[in-house]
């Protein structure tokens, strides 16, 4: 950089004279500079950019403010921002009572990251035996509800048929644990509903020797099957770690979420090949007024299940705006921002070709995949039971069309449009999903972790660090843990005079401050012996690591 | 410029005329252009005494570039097809070949319930080769396997994401599969007249034999399910002994034989043949729910960040301490040097690679050998317990992070 201010005090006055092209060109180099010395700091970044654009300009826009310049979804922006906020205090009130109670039979924890250091001790002393988590939460039932973050919501929504059953489930600790949780209640009762239906379905089509009834039932139980999952992933998620999960159930809602968008795909993939070939062989449709009953009544069941789902899902936009004005965190704040920016141009890099529908879909997956993980399970089971009840109405609207217009084509075209209304509406749900389950880091607490990475190296003691690996984590620290806390892994090295122990501390209290939990190994310098290979190249900086992993 | 009166009205003393432009090269300096990097203005003396005793010149810290690039770039389709190399061309071409051959074998069907189940497995056997096609070609960039901040563990898990959402398609074939075979069975039960024409001759054995190569040159070709196969430990002492093959291999080989023996061997009369049909279906279903149950739970378990120890003897409830896991970690704690392990998180982030973080409180004060000793130690100890053996195909790589405090008792 200072060579690039150095030539022009020399060479101005001649280059002046003689042509303009020449003052161009150093104006030019004189602005590419810190775009220059930014994209050598984040080369692999700025290549990719260069991809979409090509233009150095643009570079360094994007090196000032991570931002492509898409002005057009800043309101977006500030929806993250709140779903963050509100992730947070949502996710509190769900599990806390169960992290807390288990850090009930703790010690103190001497480093304010240790809040959880203890959950998945494993051998020896001090060993947390995992106790029945469905007993444990049936029998210490009072907590979550006088939680004070949950006031306004939990007891309101409770309504006067889950009072009076309540105490009488209280025998059942299975039984409680679901209706005490207010998705795996809505869970249940539908599901209960569904079964309800599927067997007074199959009973009557058995009498009356209806197929469609009787086939319908059957769709009806795979509904039931669907259901029966995502209950097992909401209460799952509440089991505590143990030996064999350490980090807990976080992502098992968030599997099954996945699960569901997976099955919605293939089912409306089917359904969409079904109708194509109805359409070519002309087959028509019969028995018009018992499918008409019969989907009437699903229409029915399956919009009792949309208002109980569907209310789950306006609660949380309204939550949106509530988590805003309740203290922010400023960290937090600027990185979504930044966040998102990103990830829209990312997504342009990759999906040139869909761009307007992964604009229109945006706010969508956001949603899914900012909020605490509770709500990808019940995102997939609310689209599940949308897909359902827009097929009911489907069959519904074809059968008066093809009562009063005689063509054979209008189920199967009816079909293959909700066919493709669902693979749209699954996509974002798969994807938000896959990101979680492949451990990718937001954008937001992408930029964050690097800024404070180089950070360690300036750390009284360290001379280095390698291998550093950082996850979201599912677990949620008890009161006053930020929704994107980060869990992780990383080698220190230790200058030679620096006592290791004082070097560990000091780390682990730099990073816990960035909300980052760490397991941290502390290298003498010059000692090669880990795989992490710190110590074997000079600068305490190594590829070896990456490269000797090599081809499969 | 310099020319006033323009070139039209010249006088007539051309020659004699002042050049306004010089023509003759200049030059300003012979020696080249010095720039003064790194030389300031004011007190310039650094070895002086002064600047010696007050530090006016301390020189900033090296600093080391980042050890971690942000992100790595995730390829494009065009990145990937133009960095792909010529076997993997061909391996690409032939899972189009084999997709063709699914899809005939699906349409070709024709009404028979086994050959739509067969074709349901040959989906299966397509999907599988094309997630470990494309895992090739990703493998041709860094981004794979080289760990980012973004992605901390490189993209291999998604591998595992891919074999879990093909699990999802088996369970999703099976409960097809079933509920096709129940309405059929409902339609001629209830004599209604039937959706679908019922096959009254076996279908074409040509779909049979298609099936069966195009799984056995995937096998080959391929190595399709290998790294699937390593989390399905599903016991088929029958199918171990054969030596090598996997579960899906033998599914589809083994339903695909029978279709195409089936018609010469046995001369059936075609009532009975809708009801072999139907029961084949019904086998090729339940077995197709039964591995992807199987398979989604293993996969399942990964993706939560869990590890279930390969031994299906040892499967046991976590926290009873017969698991490999725990005497893992009783020998960890039977080592003089340690007092006791404060944590421990094991778990398995892809097909290849497991992660330990203990944190282990050492017995009375421990200089750098010891200490640096005791991690390697520790390291074999886990690699060597749960590193899974060279001899059953693919091993798993343990990254082992020891966190040590010194002041344990």
């Amino acid at each position: 950089m200072t060579s690039s201010y150095a030539l022009p005090t020399t060479a101005i006055p001649q280059f002046h004279t003689h042509s303009p092209g020449h003052m161009h060109s150093h104006s030019n180099s004189n602005s590419h500079s810190p775009s220059a010395s930014l994209s050598s700091l984040h080369a692999p970044r700025s290549r990719k950019d260069s991809r979409a654009r090509g233009q150095a300009h643009d570079r360094r826009d994007h090196g000032h403010s991570h931002g492509d310049g898409h002005d057009h979804d800043h309101d977006h922006d500030h929806d993250h921002d709140h779903d963050h906020d509100h992730g947070h205090s949502h996710s509190r009130d769900r599990s806390g009572t169960n992290g807390n109670r288990s850090r009930k039979h703790q010690p103190p924890p001497l480093a304010p990251s240790g809040h959880w250091r203890m959950e998945s001790t494993a051998g020896g002393t001090s060993l947390l035996t995992p106790t029945d988590p469905k007993f444990d939460v049936g029998r210490e039932y009072q907590p979550p509800t006088a939680s004070r973050d949950h006031a306004p919501h939990g007891p309101v929504e409770r309504s006067k048929f889950t009072a009076l059953v309540l105490p009488l489930t209280e025998r059942w600790p299975l039984i409680h644990t679901i209706l005490v949780e207010k998705d795996s209640r809505r869970i249940f009762y539908f599901m209960t509903l569904n079964l309800g239906f599927m067997m007074v379905q199959a009973f009557y089509g058995y009498v009356t020797d209806s197929l469609g009834l009787l086939s319908d039932s059957i769709h009806m139980f795979f509904d039931c099957v669907a259901l029966a999952v995502g209950l097992f992933a909401a209460v799952a998620s509440k089991w505590p770690p143990s030996e064999r999960f350490p980090y807990g159930f976080g992502k098992i809602e968030t599997l099954s979420g996945f699960a569901n968008g997976i099955f919605l795909i293939l089912i409306s993939l089917e359904i969409m090949f079904e109708a194509f070939e109805r359409i070519v062989e002309g087959r028509e449709t019969k028995r018009l007024g018992e499918l008409f009953v019969v989907s009437t009544m699903g229409l029915l069941v399956n919009l009792v299940g949309m208002s109980a789902f569907g209310h789950h899902h306006h609660g949380h936009d309204h939550g949106h705006s509530h988590g805003h004005s309740h203290g922010t965190l400023p960290k937090c704040n600027g990185d979504s921002h930044d966040h998102d920016h990103h990830d829209h141009g990312h997504g342009h890099d990759n999906h040139d070709h869909d761009h307007d529908h992964k604009h229109e879909k945006k706010g969508h997956s956001h949603a899914g995949h900012s909020h605490s993980h509770d709500n990808e399970n019940m995102h997939g089971i609310y689209l599940h039971v949308l897909a359902d009840t827009l097929g009911s109405a489907a069959v519904i609207v074809s059968t008066i069309l093809t009562h009063f217009w005689k063509w054979a084509g209008w189920d199967p075209l009816a079909s293959f449009l909700i066919a493709v209304l669902i693979l749209l509406s699954a996509l974002p749900l798969v994807k938000s999903s896959a990101r979680r389950l492949l451990l990718t880091i937001p954008a937001g607490v992408e930029y964050t972790l690097r800024e404070t990475l180089p950070g360690i190296s300036g750390l009284k003691g360290v001379t280095g660090y390698a291998v550093p690996k950082f996850w979201l984590d599912d677990r949620n620290a008890g009161e006053g843990a930020p929704a994107n806390r980060l869990r992780g892994v990383i080698h220190i090295m230790a200058a030679r005079g620096a006592d290791m122990d004082d070097v560990r501390d000091r780390v682990r209290n730099y990073l816990a401050e960035h909300e980052i939990d760490v397991t941290l190994q502390v290298e003498r310098e010059g000692d090669t012996t880990c795989w992490c290979g710190v110590g074997r190249s000079g600068l305490s900086i190594s590829h070896k690591p990456s490269k000797s992993m090599g081809m499969l | 410029m310099a020319y006033d009166d323009g070139p039209g009205p010249a006088p007539a003393g051309v020659g004699a005329l002042k050049n306004p432009f010089n023509f003759q090269t200049q030059v300003i300096s012979t020696s080249p252009v010095k720039s003064n990097v790194g030389q300031r203005r004011g007190h310039r003396y650094k070895h002086s005494s002064i600047s010696a005793q007050h530090q006016f010149f301390q020189e900033p810290p090296p600093r080391p570039p980042p050890v971690l690039p942000a992100s790595l770039p995730i390829p494009t389709l065009r990145e990937a097809w133009t960095s792909m190399h010529r076997d993997q061309r061909a391996r690409l071409y032939w899972c189009c070949c084999h997709f063709a051959i699914a899809l005939s074998i699906f349409l070709g069907a024709s009404g028979s319930l086994a050959m739509t189940g067969l074709s349901h497995l040959v989906f299966f056997d397509v999907g599988s080769a094309a997630v470990c096609v494309a895992v090739d070609v990703v493998g041709n960039f860094e981004v794979l396997r080289r760990s980012s901040i973004r992605h901390p563990f490189g993209l291999q898990r998604a591998e595992v994401l891919a074999g879990f959402a093909m699990s999802i398609f088996l369970v999703f074939g099976g409960f097809d599969l079933v509920s096709h075979n129940l309405k059929h069975m409902l339609e001629s039960l209830g004599h209604h007249a039937p959706h679908h024409p019922h096959p009254t001759s076996p279908p074409s054995q040509v779909c049979a034999l298609a099936a069966a190569f195009s799984t056995l040159v995937s096998a080959y070709g391929l190595r399709n399910h290998s790294r699937i196969r390593r989390v399905m430990r599903v016991p088929l002492p029958l199918v171990g002994a054969a030596g090598g093959s996997n579960p899906f291999h033998v599914l589809t080989l083994l339903f695909s034989c029978v279709l195409l023996v089936l018609p010469l061997v046995v001369a059936v009369p075609p009532p009975a043949f809708v009801w072999l049909d139907r029961a084949i279906c019904a086998l090729i279903a339940a077995s197709m729910f039964f591995l992807g149950v199987r398979l989604a739970v293993a996969q399942g378990l990964m993706l939560l960040m869990s590890y279930s120890s390969a031994q299906p003897s040892k499967d046991v409830a976590p926290g009873t301490g017969s698991s490999s896991v725990a005497a893992v970690l009783r020998e960890i704690e039977a080592d003089p040097h340690v007092a006791r392990v404060d944590e421990a998180q094991f778990w398995q982030v892809h097909y290849g690679l497991g992660v330990a973080n203990l944190s282990v409180r050492l017995r009375g004060g421990a200089d750098d050998g010891v200490v640096s000793a005791l991690r390697t130690r520790l390291a074999r100890v886990v690699q060597n317990r749960l590193g899974e053996g060279y001899g059953r195909g693919g091993s798993l790589r343990w990254e082992v992070t020891v966190q040590m405090c010194g002041d344990g008792s």
